[in-house]
């Protein structure tokens, strides 16, 4: 979505230069009849009457969108079209500054009409929107590996999971987090790489984000034959490694180890002891029923390997490799996709428990899923609400946490944020770096949120934090206990859970670990944070950089010593073509700076001016403070929360969301808002979801 | 440094290293004495500073800022076609200095920019690819099978690996998208990945101990693969011909590396040391790797990113600062930072003559030099870093022997595309192709 978005976006801001005048005239005559006019006819005639003076009635229609003699059916016909359409309406970016703005109910029914206009298109058009086929990612695969042989350490150190946990914190059947944590940050924290796993096993390279968010997106995970060598040494790697032992794995007396009456058995009955071993084996490897030709390939294979002198247990370790080396075990896939064009259908209940597993777990399904798949009453209305919910309470999901929060922030920024080292002094100590401890606030947030079930809109406003004493000193004036400095902790951080009575605290989007890697070394970069919110707040990434404006200096130039960073920035831009973008945007970073390049509050600027956080969100909320910022987003919070569902979305299903996902979008979030937006609720409305279910 | 290193390095360097029999297993057609012709690519990220790399450029005004939206040069360009001997090299330039009879410099070559994408994540990963503008169906970006690939199927199909992917990008955090870390594709979506770790390309090109095991466990597996492609619709099942593909390069690869492996035995390299280097000494460590794998018929078709595009994380470029920069936010602030981004400038041209010196130095079963017998490219996706111009790239092209005239400043007239020296040299290599996707001709100054 974020390409074609970003790109409409861009489309829409650049509308700006258009005539006064008769804009002026067109609303004046215009008004009356738009009122007068029902349903769709009404849409068009507000399209006719508001937009086609700069969008089709030149030579070069602005933004290369010609709106001219719009027809129901052509709307009818382009889900994209009418999504755009609501999108600039409703974040009021048009009609442009300086025109008239739509009224109040004009709007409101301009909206409602298009989201009808909007059902109508994608029934029309019910082209399923299918995940193409797609690899495990480096996360999936260490996980899989992981629940397969149900081993009790890693495959692989995976930086990419931030928090290391520590005493088995995470319960969400406790729907409570507790008060005291201990844990410790992979990429940041000392020797936190350093972990149980299995030795002599090497990792493939991280899978980069997709250009539209995730690691999980299927057009981004493809196989290449250095990679499949990799994956074949890794299966190896694995099964050889002198800690795949009777102590690490799990399955090792049921699958492994020797029958006891070895000796005794001729080659036949050996042969059908290795049968009944691969078959619950390869069901749960492949997330399907073994057909009797694959079964007897694998057994051959293990019987073969016997045969030829090898051990029992090493045999079994031969065919163990060689299944995680096949395409049914590697890729995630759904069979028989409908063509092209063609109406979705049902996902069968293998593929749904897989869907279930990979989005939840980041793995593959536990027996009690294929089991329950395979006796076909998975997509059954209860059987599917009892699975979601015995799923959300599983400890399991603590790989939805440790890969979705962290992604969804970007919080992999903060690994290469360096403040001035003499500008702000104590964010360094001893050998380490203060966002160590600052990265996993968010996340502890967000896991609370999630194991409390409570409702999303707390991602942005909560009444609770978790801080290491040296994190909530650092804070200074917002520190939210007075709490002693319990040493520099490097390796394992205790962070406590804190009440949030100031709101200037709580929340995802205020914290340290945000302001740091939104900011410059030596000061904050409001436009980077402005982008950074519109993005993962609102769903609605700003097109990367384009101005032709030189940057601003780290440094006051002369004779500007005076001025405040808003109005440095001001004077910087004054081109008509970057004030649209910024208009959108800089409110939003503005917002928040009152928190310096490291998180600390401030009232005013090192040059003694004020700090002015204030400003209008979506053109019509004003706001004085930050506190009255987060008021705005709450304000509309089923626009935030639509937003937020969004990125889950995209998440789930492993592809950016089409338009025809955006009716689905709709009800997920409005059958969220009726649980008043509680975290598991969305996600069980995920996952009930049309698109989830169909291919 | 470390003793182990400096004898690999100096265990592969030089002339010294004859390897009997290897020509046999040279590319198809060719004389039965005359080494193979190869191609590399080596990829400069962010542009160049153009008033040190361009000769008439370097009074010209310095971009300043990020002038992302200008994407044309700020200076006159000659629009005319001019060729010249390559007499005075620019100060970028000056490291070539001794090969100056082996380079040719290309100026005036453009790629066409697609709108819609970022023009950093472009300018790498459609750099091979050239491919028309809105052409590739159903992606937002031009981006086709690379040049590297289509070579490869033409000279790649006797060597172990089709082609190498090396890339000195040594970020440790996963700030950009693939689009900015490979200039290498199977096609639109379909990445071949680069190895950025000195020691697994070390083991990928010299170990051959895990084939036995490996080549059962294809057998079995690419079982299941037929089966499971029946099972697929046909938009996957074209998708999943990757796995297909990868297995049967794995295979031949393994047999290829099993026939040469007395050959690779006589090879006196060590496995490089798990640990940080210096920028220079891990590019040209990376580099070593790759002249070696070219010049031993490992393979004939490399790519090699000396960094990736965009980035903004800061580096230590060890020789030339003391802090860590990013070479990407120096691109933007030239009028303060020009004389920082020469150095970054020169310091890549450096890497680039020591590859280019490693080849002419390495004498092959003819008596003709590696360089001789391998196109070797330094190039950029963007004409200046701050401009994100697409048109006017530095381009310089090195080796080909008595194939290619060397020594000279080819000027191409406005508006030539980069594909035509990709098309030109898939010809030399061979290839019976008459366009390269949007080629309109061939840079025939520079055929000998």
């Amino acid at each position: 979505m974020m390409n074609a978005r970003c790109y409409q976006t861009a489309i829409f801001r650049s509308l700006k230069s258009v005539l006064l005048v008769s804009w002026f005239g067109i609303a004046a005559i215009a008004v009356g009849d738009e009122l007068d006019q029902p349903g769709a006819a009404g849409v068009l005639r507000v399209v006719e009457a508001r937009c086609v003076q700069c969008h089709g009635e030149t030579d070069e229609p602005e933004g290369n969108v010609d709106l001219t003699a719009l027809k129901l059916s052509q709307l009818e016909d382009d889900a994209a079209l009418v999504r755009k359409l609501m999108h600039v309406i409703e974040t009021r970016e048009m009609p442009p500054e300086g025109e008239a703005p739509l009224e109040a109910d004009l709007r409101e029914r301009t909206l409602a009409e298009l989201k009808s206009i909007l059902h109508v298109a994608v029934q029309k058009n019910s082209n399923s929107v299918q995940t193409p086929m797609r690899r495990m990612n480096r996360f999936q695969y260490n996980n899989a590996v992981v629940d397969l042989f149900d081993l009790n350490c890693i495959v692989f150190t995976l930086p990419e999971r931030a928090m290391r946990g520590y005493k088995d914190y995470f319960d969400p059947a406790s729907g409570r987090m507790p008060d005291i944590v201990t844990v410790g940050n992979r990429p940041l924290g000392k020797s936190q790489m350093i972990e149980p796993r299995l030795a002599g096993v090497a990792a493939f390279p991280q899978d980069l984000r997709a250009e539209h968010g995730f690691d999980n997106q299927a057009d981004h995970l493809s196989l290449s034959p250095l990679l499949m060598d990799e994956f074949l040494k890794l299966g190896q790697s694995i099964t050889d490694s002198p800690d795949f032992t009777p102590k690490q794995v799990g399955i090792w007396n049921t699958f492994f180890a020797a029958p006891e009456n070895s000796a005794m058995l001729t080659s036949v009955e050996r042969t059908e002891e290795i049968r009944s071993r691969l078959s619950p084996f390869l069901t749960k490897a492949f997330r399907r029923p073994v057909s009797a030709d694959q079964l007897n390939r694998y057994t051959q294979f293990a019987a073969g390997q016997i045969d030829a002198g090898v051990e029992f247990p090493d045999a079994m370790k031969a065919v163990a490799a060689a299944t995680l080396a096949s395409p049914r075990f590697l890729y995630l896939y759904d069979t028989s996709h409908p063509e092209r064009g063609a109406a979705p259908v049902e996902a069968d209940d293998f593929e749904l428990a897989s869907r279930l597993s990979f989005f939840f777990w980041g793995s593959i399904p536990d027996e009690t899923l294929l089991e329950i798949a395979a006796s076909g009453r998975l997509s059954e209305q209860d059987t599917l609400a009892a699975q979601i919910d015995r799923m959300l309470s599983d400890k399991r999901m603590k790989r939805f946490c440790d890969s979705f929060p962290s992604q969804w922030l970007q919080l992999d920024r903060l690994v290469s944020s360096v403040p001035d080292r003499n500008r702000f002094p104590d964010f360094y100590f001893s050998k380490y770096r203060l966002s160590m401890h600052m990265m996993l606030e968010p996340l502890l947030i967000f896991e609370t949120v999630f194991v409390e079930n409570r409702p999303i809109t707390q991602l942005i406003d909560s009444d609770f934090t978790y801080r290491t004493a040296k994190l909530d000193q650092a804070y200074g004036p917002l520190n939210c206990a007075s709490g002693k400095n319990s040493g520099d902790q490097v390796t394992t951080l205790t962070f406590q859970r804190l009440p949030v009575t100031d709101r200037r605290n709580g929340g995802v989007i205020t914290n340290a670990a945000v302001m740091t890697m939104t900011s410059g070394p030596e000061r904050t970069k409001p436009i980077t944070r402005g982008a950074w919110i519109a993005g993962v707040v609102f769903n609605d990434p700003p097109k990367p950089p384009p101005a032709n404006v030189p940057p601003l200096p780290e440094k006051p130039q002369a004779g500007e010593e005076h001025l405040s960073l808003r109005e440095r920035l001001a004077a910087h831009r004054e081109r008509t073509d970057c004030r649209g973008c910024h208009e959108q945007i800089d409110p939003l970073g503005f917002a928040l700076e009152n928190y310096d390049a490291v998180g600390l509050w401030r009232d005013q600027y090192e040059n003694g001016t004020p700090v002015d956080p204030s400003g209008e969100l979506f053109r019509e909320d004003r706001f004085a403070s930050v506190t009255e910022f987060k008021d705005a987003i709450l304000r509309d919070r089923r626009r935030f929360c639509r937003a937020f569902a969004g990125h889950l979305f995209a998440f789930a299903l492993a592809r950016e969301l089409a338009p025809a996902d955006e009716v689905a979008l709709d009800a997920i979030t409005d059958a969220a808002a009726d649980d008043d937006f509680r975290m598991r609720t969305l996600m069980r409305q995920i996952v009930l979801s049309q698109p989830f279910r169909t291919k | 440094m470390k003793p182990n290193r400096r004898r690999f390095l100096r265990g592969i360097g030089g002339a010294v290293l004859a390897l009997p029999g290897l020509e046999c297993l040279s590319a198809a057609g060719a004389a039965v004495n005359r080494p193979p012709l190869r191609m590399a690519h080596f990829y400069v990220p962010i542009g160049v500073v153009r008033r040190g790399f361009f000769p008439g450029e370097q009074d010209d005004v310095i971009p300043k800022g990020n002038l992302g939206n200008v994407m044309q040069s700020l200076g006159k360009q000659d629009p005319n076609h001019k060729v010249r001997p390559l007499d005075k090299l620019t100060p970028t330039m000056e490291p070539l200095e001794d090969l100056r009879s082996h380079v040719s410099l290309i100026t005036g070559m453009d790629r066409t920019f697609q709108q819609g994408t970022d023009v950093h994540a472009q300018c790498a990963s459609c750099y091979l690819s050239s491919a028309r503008p809105y052409t590739v169906q159903g992606s937002a970006w031009p981006l086709d099978r690379t040049l590297d690939h289509i070579v490869a199927d033409h000279i790649g199909t006797k060597t172990p690996f089709r082609t190498l992917e090396f890339s000195c990008n040594s970020h440790r955090d996963n700030r950009e998208s693939i689009y900015f870390d490979n200039i290498s594709w199977y096609g639109t979506g379909h990445l071949a990945p680069s190895i950025r770790d000195p020691r697994k390309m070390y083991r990928r090109l010299f170990s051959t101990s895990e084939i036995k095991q490996s080549r059962e466990i294809t057998s079995l597996v690419l079982e299941d693969a037929r089966s499971l492609q029946r099972e697929l619709g046909s938009a996957d099942r074209q998708k999943f011909s990757e796995y297909f593909d990868s297995i049967r390069s794995i295979e031949t690869q393994m047999t290829r590396l099993e026939t040469m492996k007395a050959e690779l035995a006589q090879v006196n390299l060590e496995e490089p040391v798990a640990s940080h280097l210096p920028r220079g000494e891990y590019i040209r460590l990376m580099g070593d790797l790759m002249v070696t794998a070219l010049q031993t018929g490992l393979t004939s078709v490399a790519t090699f990113m000396v960094g990736p595009e965009r980035w903004d994380t800061p580096y230590l470029f060890e020789s030339l600062f003391d802090k860590p920069r990013s070479h990407h936010q120096m691109s933007h602030n030239q009028t303060k930072m020009i004389d920082d981004l020469l150095k970054v400038d020169r310091f890549h041209m450096e890497q680039f003559a020591h590859l280019a010196r490693r080849m002419r130095d390495i004498t092959e079963a003819d008596g003709s030099s590696l360089l001789d017998n391998t196109l070797f490219t330094y190039g950029s996706g963007l004409g200046d870093g701050s401009t994100h111009q697409y048109n006017d790239l530095p381009i310089i092209v090195a080796g080909g022997g008595s194939r290619t005239q060397t020594g000279l400043h080819i000027h191409m007239p406005e508006g030539t595309p980069l594909a035509n020296l990709w098309l030109t040299q898939a010809r030399l290599i061979g290839l019976p192709i008459d366009s390269f996707a949007d080629s309109n001709g061939e840079i025939s100054d520079w055929v000998a």
